[in-house]
């Protein structure tokens, strides 16, 4: 009797279990844009403070910025807890293995439960991440903007003069070299002290900038080593996280294929407990007409 | 009296400003007064063909420096006042010895060119100005 009941109580709960998980196996894409779970929050640093700061200096700034803030403690807080239920279905999977009888029933009960809290972990991790993305994207957005108001404020006057003295510095240029030979060849002075020292100090600044083109501090580069502008390497950590919400979405397709399995294993667990359980109640006999014909053959 | 703080207040900011351009205006503005002075030396009378030469030659190595100054000064870079304009309108005109020195003529020949002063244009002149009899 006490094996029967508890037979009963595993079948109803995995019936119960499976019901949940059924409903919820749509619910996860229905609540994948954070639903109306009030999640923590990231308020980064200004963007026109951000702006300013050199390339890999920029990156290092947003991530610590997001380590210290709700947001960034939540994610940590969750990953750990994810792995801690990654433990935990790892420990039930070999025990279960090991196991036999009611035990074993017992503890697959268990590998379901702790199945679906992981899921429920992944959901909410899932969602931080996305709120974290689009909080990337959409400062991103306002850096570029900042970029680009200070190239449109100029005026068509403006640009126009600015053209003309790209030209003729352009021409100077070109025309060093050549106009040096002529002026100073044949006549009769020397280069003057601002020439030497120009000359003098041009070298020293070139020497100067090619010391803080190599500096560790100031690679601007991508993984594949291509020397970018900031505006260059903004617009590549916009795509970056651009992609993280792809991804974002694909994460959750993945997590209700999960469900639905966990769903169809708390199906095929109740029908297991029921099928035994109908296997121990008698059924109750049936008697045929046929048996007491001999009672009517004779008056 | 708090409007005429404001004014005082304004008229502060104006000056300086007014101040500020007119010094990172430096570069250009000394140019433009040695060219002045090679401008002067073209056209003073008073000067025989020696002497004349001689000062410009001696004005040559500062108008060298002063327009490379200019050319390498990144402060006027868009700064859009009529003087800059100016300057940077007409390359010939504003860099007399680098233009002279590329294009292989002198100072004097480039600057009457660039000002509408040609052979052409001299006898078309005299044409005009001619007594009709």
């Amino acid at each position: 009797m006490r094996i029967v009941s508890l037979r009963h109580l595993l079948a109803s709960t995995a019936i119960a279990s499976c019901i949940i998980l059924t409903g919820s196996v749509s619910s996860f894409s229905a609540t994948s844009n954070g639903g109306s779970k009030t999640l923590p929050s990231w308020s980064p640093t200004s963007s026109e403070r951000l702006v300013k700061l050199p390339p890999s200096y920029l990156k290092k700034s947003l991530d610590r910025d997001l380590a210290e803030s709700q947001l960034g403690t939540a994610i940590k807080d969750n990953n750990e807890n994810i792995g801690h239920k990654g433990n935990t279905l790892s420990d039930l999977q070999r025990a279960i293995e090991t196991s036999e009888g009611e035990m074993r029933l017992e503890l697959r009960h268990q590998f379901l439960a702790e199945k679906r809290a992981y899921l429920d972990l992944m959901e909410h991790q899932i969602d931080l991440n996305r709120k974290q993305a689009k909080t990337r994207l959409r400062l991103y957005e306002r850096m570029l903007k900042d970029f680009g108001s200070k190239n449109a404020n100029e005026s068509a006057g403006v640009k126009q003069l600015v053209e003309k003295q790209t030209l003729a510095r352009d021409r100077f240029k070109s025309s060093l070299a050549q106009v040096d030979l002529k002026v100073f060849e044949t006549a009769s002075f020397a280069e003057s002290q601002y020439a030497v020292k120009y000359g003098q100090n041009v070298q020293a600044i070139e020497k100067l900038l090619d010391h803080i083109k190599q500096h560790e501090m100031n690679h601007s580069l991508t993984s594949d080593g291509v020397e970018m502008t900031k505006e260059e390497f903004i617009r590549h950590m916009a795509t970056e996280a651009e992609a993280e919400l792809a991804l974002a979405e694909q994460d959750d397709t993945i997590l209700g294929y999960m469900a639905k399995l966990v769903a169809l294993d708390a199906m095929a667990l109740s029908e297991e407990t029921m099928d035994a359980e109908l296997a121990d109640s008698p059924l109750p006999g049936n008697s045929s007409p046929a048996q007491a014909v001999s009672f009517f053959m004779t008056n | 009296m708090k409007k005429f703080q404001t004014l005082i207040k304004i008229s502060l900011i104006s000056g300086l400003l007014f101040t500020s351009q007119m010094a990172h205006a430096g570069t250009l503005e000394n140019l433009e007064r040695e060219r002045a002075q090679l401008i002067e030396t073209f056209l003073d009378a008073n000067l025989n063909t020696g002497e004349r030469l001689s000062k410009i030659e001696t004005s040559k190595p500062r108008l060298i420096d002063l327009e490379r100054m200019v050319l390498r000064d990144d402060k006027l870079t868009g700064r859009n006042t009529p003087t800059v304009r100016r300057a940077f309108g007409n390359y010939d005109l504003t860099f007399l010895v680098h233009a002279s020195a590329e294009k292989n003529r002198t100072l004097f020949d480039l600057w009457l060119t660039q000002v509408g002063i040609t052979t052409e244009t001299i006898m078309v002149a005299t044409k005009v100005a001619a007594p009709t009899n």
